[in-house]
């Protein structure tokens, strides 16, 4: 790999957001966590930074908190933590199930919650739960940090709110509520260390019959990963029927804008989402049905 | 992953203390323990780090070259492109023994003029460090004028076609004309045509091609290499313009091969930079050099029509199939003659007609692959054998079981089988392996298949091939196997040193095989074509029984007896009836050296040599033997997303004899893996000849997430022309995999995808096109 940039390696955070803020026209500096995006694209020449502020020695910024409001996971947590964690599991099924299915066992130890985020990549894993759950992230630079929806970040393909002196710090989420469900399907060429041709991710919760909070997010079918709202209205505040879940699916994929790759055509991922959200907010149901039942 | 099943032994009187133990392999310690040194391992003081530029352009002409620029950066040591190459062509044929090679072959090394493939080399570059190297290829200046080009065997037969290698784009052809087609297609009750297609593969070795060269002070170009054939030491001599006894090339244990370094791969570009620049160099490829750097597995277009009675019996068989060889010949008449011998399957085809073609395009070069033609005949007969079972209304084993060849019957080629024909036995016990009927639930579908094969195993008859091994005691009683033979991770030499201890009385341990050094070892004659086992496993047999007839005759004197009565076991000998009158294997050997006699053997184990085949009917004998067996699988295949999950996997193989039962397992459960990802989600895409899947993001082998448990049944039925009867397993393991797993899609689904791989997508457009959507 022929490559030639500074490699900053600060002690702390007040460093690494100096490194970061000496971004200029002399060429782009940007953070470095796990690296399994940025090796990549080094090696590829698609990028080619001044300098890289590898962030692996700032404290603080790895690692779960659970309270009864929130999750936080710090910004440099790994996807293996996220498979490590011994509640996570229960509390978003959806957000380990992505982590499981997560490129292969050493892309994990290494790869980062907000890496993957700020890929900025459809295809994205960890993305379409985070999406499903509400999640929010934090944004910090050395004159000010900010909170936002994770919904309102991505602007674009590979086009996101972080500016370049910017470090995403933390990625939390509200815990959702006990009456409350939230699954992720993806859909690849192969079971393990793929890139996903379809992800889909559905978070909702029932009062009574209705379902309310009724969240979609379709990953590897638009530009960006794409909240379904039209879908998600279709179901929020009704009975989850077989007829609403269907016209949700469809609604899902009439949402997309696919493109035709060597993975797979626009047609077929078009289909997917179909069939997958429809799957997912069946499963949804009766899993809410049968919690429901045991209570 | 592996059950051993009970094997049934044709010769149950035979008694082994070595031979047929799941034994661990003597190359286990150093490869669980990281102590192996593979060939990127070595390095040597002031060595310099090679890369070799590409084109960027899959058919074009090179107009201007310019290293300047790149020769004067500091660092770089040296830099080659075609001027400086002006008279030197690279071999691409099969190294033979016999020193003759297809004249028509030859490729130029760098570039001259025209460019007939994406990743064709321009230039070679050797610098102090690798960072160098590739900073220096960026200065390298060249222009490229883009020409037509072929990148498809259509394209590359039509009128008026560009033409890329020979006259007309046709670089080989095969027939078989065997019996009466006609009267056999007038007979039939029913004829069935189909064509299957199956698409470029790539080799997927763990470990990239890599070597090191230096030019010793006898002026010998030494080359340590990551290869299946050190005999390219030949070609590799005529590339540079050397004598063939200053090439010399060191092997070490190889980190896969699958048929990918059996053609040459960097070992030209070392040497001409090692002799350039008289300093070491070392060339290792990333991963997308070998996605580019070698040649890909054969697509193969084959039509098949089949004439049928009505209780299952074919009638004829009319083949046709056309190969795409890409842009330089390299292997591929070969291949296609083993696609067109292995046409008609394990089965008895009186009337047969083939015809077959490899044809040039500005696609990647496709040579040799694990199963080398062979595989992709049997995707087409094994999925012609279910879709005429469908057709006919009975049962596929059954079908097949009506046709499968007998010991005796006569092959495509007409040459009767010899050896032992356990198709049926393959196949029944595979699939009553399959057990239970995995459940459907929802959009899930079950299915099942099976595949059985014909594939050859050793290289072909008029070759005239040979292998020598060279096998001593020494005076404490220990073993040395000398052999040039490759070891590319099948445990080619454990089985060497399993077979040498088994003639000699000793243990696994008390053997140490010197291997893959075409100075120092007696050349074996490439590790390729299912042929180390059978060449020099008979080699080591041969020298093995040479001194172990020795020893005993001697030892026969000490005792007194005839030499016949006398054995050796554990290091003792002793007289096989009175096992007290002994002597240790130290003092027999100190006798025999202080009286001269030669505690040593050097043997040459010959093929059966034949002259070519007839080219109008194709008929004569290609290989000494074929080994049998058959695959079953059961597949869950959902639906609505097409997604395929391989729940059950058994591969049963009649292996004649099987040295070392665990290495044997270990070549059908790899065998098994590089089917499954044949079948279902491998592919080399090119677009317009320009490879778009040169990464393991996009060309996609199995993960351990991907396979199902595979379950190994070993047969036995010492009828193979190996050691102990022995017949081979590298390429069987894996030629009837892919069709099983589409045997049991189509099971699964009621509808046939002729096209591999079969992916989720072709799956959901098959069922939709069909009207069986979900």
């Amino acid at each position: 790999m022929y490559a030639e940039f500074d490699l900053h390696v600060p002690a702390d955070m007040d460093a690494a957001l100096a490194a970061l803020a000496e971004n200029g026209a002399r060429g782009p500096i940007m953070p470095i966590a796990g690296g399994t995006n940025m090796i990549v694209d080094l090696r590829a020449r698609s990028v080619s930074p001044r300098a890289l502020v590898s962030i692996a020695k700032v404290p603080g910024m790895r690692g779960i908190e659970i309270d009864d409001a929130r999750v936080r996971m710090g910004g440099r947590t790994t996807v293996s933590d996220l498979l490590r964690h011994p509640e996570l599991g229960q509390i978003a099924p959806s957000l380990v199930e992505s982590a499981r299915l997560f490129a292969g066992q050493m892309v994990r130890n290494t790869a980062t919650v907000a890496g993957n985020i700020c890929s900025g990549s459809p295809a994205a894993d960890l993305v379409p739960p985070l999406l499903a759950l509400d999640a929010e992230v934090t944004l910090a630079s050395r004159s000010a940090s900010r909170s936002l929806a994770l919904a309102d970040f991505f602007q674009g393909y590979k086009q996101m709110q972080r500016r370049p002196d910017e470090l995403m710090i933390e990625v939390s989420f509200p815990r959702p509520s006990a009456n409350a469900t939230n699954s992720f399907y993806k859909l690849a060429r192969r079971k393990g260390d793929a890139i996903t041709v379809v992800g889909v991710a559905v978070a909702m919760r029932v009062e009574g019959d209705a379902c309310h909070d009724v969240r979609i997010a379709l990953g590897s079918v638009a530009p960006v990963v794409l909240r379904a709202s039209g879908a998600e209205a279709t179901l929020e505040g009704q009975p989850a029927s077989a007829e609403r879940i269907e016209a949700a699916a469809r609604a899902a994929m009439e949402a997309v804008s696919p493109i035709d790759d060597i993975r797979a055509s626009a047609d077929y991922r078009s289909h997917c989402v179909h069939v997958l959200t429809r799957r997912l907010l069946t499963e949804a149901r009766a899993q809410l049905a049968r919690e429901g039942a045991g209570a | 992953m592996s059950d051993s099943a009970i094997t049934p032994r044709a010769g149950a009187n035979v008694d082994f203390r070595q031979v047929g133990k799941p034994l661990p392999r003597i190359d286990a310690p150093g490869k669980a323990h990281g102590k192996t040194r593979y060939a990127g391992d070595y390095v040597m003081p002031n060595m310099l780090h090679a890369k070799v530029l590409r084109s960027p352009e899959a058919s074009a002409r090179l107009t201007r070259i310019d290293a300047s620029k790149a020769r004067a950066l500091p660092g770089v040591a040296c830099v080659l492109t075609h001027v400086e190459l002006p008279d030197r062509m690279a071999p691409t044929d099969i190294p033979g023994q016999t020193g003759r090679k297809r004249l028509d072959t030859d490729q130029q090394i760098l570039v001259r003029e025209r460019v007939r493939y994406h990743g064709e080399p321009l230039a070679l570059v050797a610098a102090e460090s690798a960072a160098i190297a590739e900073k220096a290829m960026d200065l390298i200046a060249f222009d490229l004028e883009p020409l037509p080009g072929v990148y498809s065997v259509e394209d590359a037969l039509a009128p008026g076609a560009p033409v890329v290698q020979g006259a007309d784009n046709i670089v080989s052809t095969y027939k078989v004309r065997k019996g009466d087609v006609q009267a056999g297609f007038a007979a039939a009750d029913t004829i069935i045509e189909n064509t299957y297609h199956t698409q470029f593969i790539e080799h997927a070795f763990l470990e990239p091609e890599v070597g090191l060269a230096w030019v010793d002070e006898n002026e010998v170009i030494n080359i340590r290499m990551s290869t299946q054939v050190i005999e390219h030491f030949r070609f590799i001599a005529e590339a540079v313009g050397v004598p063939h006894n200053k090439v010399r090339i060191l092997g070490s244990l190889v980190g896969g091969g699958f048929g990918g370094k059996e053609d040459i791969t960097v070992e030209i570009y070392l040497a001409l930079l090692a002799r350039a620049t008289g300093r070491p160099v070392r060339l290792c490829y990333t991963r997308e050099d070998s996605f580019f750097g070698h040649g890909k597995r054969h697509p193969f277009s084959i039509t098949h029509r089949t004439g049928f009675t009505r209780d299952g019996k074919i009638t004829a068989l009319q083949v046709d199939m056309t190969a795409d060889a890409g842009a330089y010949v390299f292997l591929s008449p070969y291949v296609l003659l083993y696609a067109t011998v292995a046409s008609p399957g394990p089965y008895r085809v009186d009337n047969l007609h083939v015809d077959a073609r490899a044809v040039a395009t500005n696609n990647m070069y496709t040579s040799a692959f694990r199963g080398f033609g062979a595989a992709q005949a049997c995707v087409a007969h094994e999925q012609q054998m279910d879709e005429a079972a469908k057709a006919l209304g009975i049962d596929p084993l059954e079908l097949r079981r009506r046709n499968f060849l007998r010991t005796g019957d006569p092959i495509a080629t007409g040459v009767p089988i010899e050896s032992a024909v356990w198709s049926d036995e393959c196949m029944t016990r595979a699939w009553d392996a399959l057990g239970e009927r995995s459940e459907e639930r929802g959009p899930i579908r079950i299915g099942r298949g099976v595949a059985a094969y014909q594939q050859s195993y050793g290289r072909i008859t008029w070759l005239h091939d040979t292998s020598e091994a060279w096998v001593g005691v020494e005076m404490d009683g220990t073993v040395v196997v000398r052999s040039g033979v490759t070891d590319i991770g099948a445990g080619q030499v454990s089985a060497l040193a399993q077979i040498a201890a088994e003639l000699l009385g000793v243990g696994l341990t008390d053997v140490t095989v010197y291997n893959s050094d075409s100075a120092t070892t007696p050349l074996a004659g490439t590790t390729t074509a299912t042929r180390a086992l059978y060449m020099t496993g008979n080699a080591v047999r041969l020298a093995a029984e040479a001194v172990r007839g020795r020893l005993l005759d001697r030892a026969a004197r000490a005792f007194g007896v005839e030499t016949n009565a006398v054995d050796m076991a554990d290091s003792v000998v002793f007289v096989r009836d009175r096992p007290q009158t002994c002597m240790s294997l130290t003092d027999l050997v100190a006798t025999c050296a202080s009286e001269g006699i030669h505690r040593s053997e050097l043997v040459m184990f010959r093929a059966p040599f034949t002259d070519g085949i007839d080219a109008e009917t194709g008929q004569g004998r290609v290989h000494p033997d074929y080994a049998y067996g058959a695959q079953a699988v059961e597949v869950a295949v959902d639906t609505e997303t097409g997604e395929v999950s391989v729940l059950k996997c058994i591969g049963a193989h009649d292996v004649g004899q099987a040295i070392n039962p665990d290495a044997v397992e270990g070549q059908i459960e790899g065998g098994t893996s590089q089917g499954l990802g044949y079948a279902l989600s491998e592919e080399l895409i090119y677009e317009n000849g320009k490879l778009v899947t040169p990464s393991f993001s996009e060309y996609l082998i199995p993960t351990a997430m991907d396979m199902p448990r595979v379950q190994s049944i070993i047969l036995e039925s010492r009828s193979g022309v190996g050691p102990f009867g022995a017949k081979g397993i590298g390429e069987p393991s894996l030629t009837p995999v892919a069709p099983a797993i589409a045997n049991a899609v189509a099971d699964a689904i009621g509808v046939r995808i002729a096209d591999l791989p079969i992916t989720p997508e072709k799956v959901v457009k098959a069922l939709a096109s069909a009207g069986r959507g979900p």
